[in-house]
């Protein structure tokens, strides 16, 4: 029996290969994108999953809102792992102090490596995270001092892994190591991907402090197997009373724990699941960039959706087609068939091409991949070797075929013999009204994906000529420049008498999102918390503001003429909201940075400069402030146009000559500013795709639909030809009843798309006001859309002759 | 073996029906062989689909073998009809998709014949309808008597006791209708009950009672050799 389905089956779709490809691409592009959604969003999950004791691994993170600003925070003070390693929930703990890049070479060598991530971290690390040393003990290879231990790929740039152990090393010109390990590479869905050294947090000298000012370590926790972390919730809030307030009350004498909240201020623990680090945390200091759980929610729709579409398309042209079977299933009928075995007939079928598009599927998906993983900026691949991955294919590919036959094969199979055998009765067939309301679904959703794509690229583009309050073009970043060592100064000099350069500056940190550093400041004199703040401290040189474009808008900028600026201050809108002082206020004012330590200095503020956006659009512009310093990371390089390539080849030449053998990294800043909309950026381009795809697909859809309206009416539009209709008037009334139709889905995707993307843009502090024409814009694509593709088909059938469509009876 | 009593078939339309057939009472013994006739909406083909029980009637009895068909629901008529019933069209209904072969045999896997008992069945019947050089066709690929023989050897394979055709030779030229007819003549001298419908004075000959409906009544109901003997 099953046999013989598969066989009627299978002639079925070659006697209608126009059904059988418009079916079959349209549920091959539906399973293809969803797919490679699926992929994207299993590796996604699969974040740190990988890590022996994943499930009791947590980390402790730190709301803090202080001083007028707040900040949620990945990392906390030094002393709370100790403390917390008492408690009888917690087995172990783990900090990491990251560095960033560094550079790494063999003491004789002549040449540094830049290594991109580098960390100190407790000797606990190994057991925590059941990573195995492949060279080395695990027992001492983080403990002394000095000591530190490569990723595989690493050390390999400098050594036989079977040779690192005991090798010498030197970090950034200055600093002796010991190589005392080797371990393999991080995985890529690890929270420590692209982390390449690791060195022993015992020789990190603030790691010992005993400050709760300052929170600068990602600090982990291990759970005993007994214990849950509910339990651990309650004597971890108590570290605020018991340390952090004593802490405060050293130089804010009086200070209560109700006083500082009573001033609505706060210090609020929590903890985070390691396995959850990378689908939820969106905080400062984040040991690597996370991904973010709405746009995993975003793209399993947008795969859900595909995949509906197709099914959908296939219920709606196998439904219509059904009149070319109407007859077989009258025939069945009175040859002793009943409904059951005409069902299995038909979801056979149905089975049939969905096995056909899963194969036609993987085959786009396959080739599609290296496009997606470029879109994804992921390395992923179809896991052909995978059991469970062909289990799972067939599995959904089954149940699609299930799903999408059902409705068609119970529509179909309730046919009266007696109707479909007396031929002619065609039109009796029916089911148009569940159909058109197929055609509306599919038309809403994609006009809801066109909106979407619409607001997501008018927001990026709004981001990207968005005035910053600096200028970002033709400024060329030298990294690294601290391996110029003391020549750092020379290499200004020399770069600023290039020709094509209009000044430079050398820097700690730049106006786009990187890692940062912040003080606490206070107005000398006023002992108020509510004034208090910590703020960014940036150290720059004379040449800052000049070169990047700020404004002053009260004061002045740092000047050689005046030798006294070295103590001077230059703050931003935002830090002087904070200290309630109007800019001119402001001026003169002395401010006492570092007042919580013996760091203690104080600065005269000479400039208030124009609010610039420093962090991502999505955040608020906080307080900063510029002064005079050294310890630059960066040089950025105004650049006056002209040969580009030229000026990049003098400026290494320079570099060159003032520090041989490190290496010379560049970018420009507008490249960099524009990674920091990757996300966003990745997710329009997506939509883009997705939204191409599933028109696509409700296109298929349509076209079918005409066509077999079309076809339906022939004898009809012959007799009204020869009542003398035009072309145009046949052409209309046809197409008509499908615009209707794509008219109410406009009517219904619009308000949803309006709703949808305006919850989007919220997550924007500087977002668009969706302008009315994109609304307009989208519905007018959706029914051009659909006019070309209908009227196709309407056009073919209405210039037929007369004579030739009516002899079809 | 049938009986039909008072049966009525109307379609409402508002509030009036209109009548299809009306007040039929009819019996047919085993092994008869019965031409329905009458003009074009007389009701003919409607009592065949009736008796047919591929539609039912709105009023009176239906018996067929003693069971009570008008009592029955569509699944236990598909029951009874897949066992009883073979049915020969006009337009002959043979399924485009399969071959001369498989298009016979479909009524057996319906009624779940094993594929080994299946084949020496298609097979007898592809000898005596002279088609087995056409076994593997399709049907668009044989002239209309050949489809026709296609579609009487599918009826009959399943050996039902009650035949119904109609308009078996509408759609074919003489000479081929001859044969169809001879066939079915054949068949009734087997035993096997026929009712057929058909316009044609000289097929109705085949058999040995005629039916005569007139505006959905029995106008006349007679022995073939009566009706000869009167004119």
């Amino acid at each position: 029996m099953f046999n013989n389905n598969l066989k009627v089956g299978w002639r079925n779709l070659k006697r209608q290969p126009f059904l059988t490809f418009l079916n079959t691409f349209g549920l091959a592009i539906g399973m293809a994108g969803g797919l490679l959604i699926s992929l994207f969003i299993y590796d996604e999950f699969s974040f740190d999953q990988m890590f022996p004791d994943a499930d009791r691994i947590h980390r402790i993170n730190v709301d803090i809102k202080f001083g007028g600003q707040d900040g949620e925070y990945a990392v906390v003070a030094s002393p709370l792992a100790e403390i917390v390693l008492d408690y009888s929930q917690v087995e172990m703990t783990t900090r990491f102090r990251t560095q960033g890049s560094m550079l790494i070479k063999k003491p004789d060598a002549a040449l540094n490596v830049k290594e991109l991530q580098t960390t100190f971290v407790d000797s606990s690390f190994f057991e925590m995270f059941g990573l195995e040393l492949l060279e080395g003990d695990t027992k001492t290879a983080l403990r002394n001092p000095n000591s530190l231990i490569l990723t595989k790929t690493a050390a390999e740039k400098h050594f036989k892994i079977n040779e690192a152990v005991g090798q010498n090393m030197t970090l950034n010109n200055s600093e002796a190591y010991i190589v005392t390990g080797v371990i393999d590479d991080l995985p890529e869905n690890s929270f420590l991907r692209n982390h390449s050294v690791f060195m022993a947090m015992s020789g990190y000298e603030d790691s010992r402090s005993t400050e709760w000012g300052s929170n600068n370590y990602n600090t982990f926790i291990k759970l005993t197997p007994t214990a849950d972390i509910e339990s651990f919730q309650e004597p971890l809030q108590a570290i605020f009373s018991k340390y952090l307030v004593p802490y405060a009350q050293r130089f804010m004498p009086g200070l209560t724990e109700e006083a500082f909240k009573a001033s609505g201020n706060y210090v609020n623990y929590s903890t985070m699941p390691l396995t959850d680090i990378h689908l939820h945390s969106s905080r400062i200091a984040d040991i690597s960039p996370n991904s973010n759980i709405q746009n995993v929610y975003i793209l399993s729709f947008i795969a859900f959706f595909l995949i509906l579409l197709a099914s959908v398309n296939f219920m709606n042209l196998s439904t219509a087609h059904s009149l070319k079977r109407a007859k077989e299933v009258g025939i069945r009928k009175t040859l002793g068939s009943n409904k059951f075995s005409l069902i299995k007939q038909f979801l056979t079928e149905a089975g049939l091409i969905s096995f056909l598009s899963l194969l036609l599927a993987l085959v786009v998906a396959f080739l599609a991949m290296p496009f997606f993983n470029e879109l994804s900026g992921k390395e992923l691949s179809i896991p052909f070797f995978n059991p469970i991955f062909w289990l799972l294919l067939v599995s959904v590919a089954a149940v699609l075929g299930l799903f999408s036959g059902s409705y068609p094969a119970f529509f179909m199979s309730k046919f009266a013999p007696v109707k479909t055998l007396k031929g002619g009765g065609q039109s009796s067939v029916g089911g148009g009204g569940i159909r058109n309301m197929l055609v509306v679904f599919q038309f809403a959703i994609s006009v809801f994906l066109i909106v979407s794509t619409l607001v997501v690229f008018q927001q990026l583009n709004y981001i990207q000529s968005k005035d910053l309050g600096f200028t970002k073009e033709q400024i060329l970043i030298v990294d690294d420049v601290y391996g110029a060592g003391n020549q750092v100064q020379t290499f200004k000099q020399k770069v600023q008498q290039l020709a094509l350069v209009k000044s430079a500056s050398l820097s700690s940190f730049l106006p786009t999102p990187s890692s940062r550093s912040d003080d606490g400041y206070k107005i000398q004199g006023v002992n108020e918390q509510d004034n208090n703040l910590q703020m960014q401290s940036w150290r720059v040189d004379h040449d800052y503001v000049s070169t990047l474009n700020f404004e002053i808008i009260e004061g002045r900028d740092f000047d050689q003429k005046y030798g006294t600026d070295t103590s001077s201050i230059i703050l931003n809108e935002s830090a002087i909201a904070v200290m309630e002082k109007s800019a001119k206020e402001a001026l003169g004012m002395k401010v006492v940075r570092n007042f919580q330590n013996e760091e203690e200095e104080v600065l005269t503020v000479i400039g208030v400069v124009k609010n610039f956006h420093y962090e991502s659009l999505k955040d608020d512009i906080g307080a900063l402030s510029l002064s005079l310093g050294d310890g630059a990371a960066k040089m950025s390089v105004k650049l006056n146009g002209g040969n580009l390539s030229n000026t990049i080849s003098s400026i290494e030449k320079a570099w060159n000559e003032v520090a041989p053998g490190q290496p010379f990294n560049y970018y420009f800043m507008d490249d960099s500013f524009n990674e920091t909309y990757q996300a966003e950026e990745r997710l329009g381009r997506i939509f883009i795709i997705f939204t191409f795809l599933s028109i696509l697909i409700a296109c298929l859809g349509l076209f079918g639909l005409a066509a077999f309206n079309a076809e339906k009416r022939t004898k009809e539009i012959g007799i009204r030809k020869v009542l003398g209709a035009s072309v145009t008037q046949i052409t209309y009334g046809l197409s008509v009843d499908f615009l209707k139709l794509v008219g109410i889905a406009i009517f219904i995707a619009l308000p949803l798309g309006w709703y949808a993307m305006n919850s989007w843009l919220e997550d924007f502090s500087y977002r668009i006001e969706i302008p009315w024409w994109t609304y307009v814009l989208a519905a007018f694509l959706a029914v051009m859309i659909s006019i070309i593709t209908v009227s196709f088909q309407s056009i073919k059938a209405a210039i037929v002759n007369p004579i030739d469509s009516l002899k079809t009876e | 073996m049938i009986q039909l009593r008072n049966l009525e078939r109307y379609y409402k339309s508002g509030f009036q029906k209109s009548w299809v057939l009306k007040g039929i009472n009819l019996d047919v013994k085993q092994g008869e062989f019965i031409t329905i006739m009458g003009d074009s909406g007389a009701g003919k083909s409607t009592l065949l689909q009736i008796i047919g029980m591929l539609d039912a009637a709105n009023k009176g009895e239906y018996n067929f073998f003693d069971e009570e068909v008008h009592r029955f629901n569509e699944k236990k008529r598909t029951e009874l009809y897949k066992h009883y019933i073979g049915f020969v069209f006009q337009a002959y209904h043979l399924i485009d998709d399969l071959t001369v072969y498989e298009n016979i045999e479909t009524p057996l896997i319906y009624r779940g014949i094993k594929s080994k008992e299946r084949k020496p069945m298609v097979a007898e019947l592809l000898d005596r309808f002279n088609i087995v050089a056409k076994k593997d066709l399709f049907p668009d690929q044989l002239s209309g008597g050949q489809q026709q023989l296609v579609g009487l050897a599918r009826a009959i394979i399943g050996k039902p006791k009650l035949l119904l055709a109609d308009e078996p030779t509408g759609n074919l030229h003489t000479k081929q209708g001859e044969e169809i007819m001879q066939l079915f003549k054949e068949l009734h001298n087997e035993g096997m009950t026929i009712i057929q419908v058909t316009h044609s004075e000289k097929n109705a000959q085949y058999g040995d009672r005629i039916v005569h409906l007139e505006d959905g009544y029995v106008r006349e109901d007679k022995n073939v050799n009566e009706l000869l003997e009167r004119n």
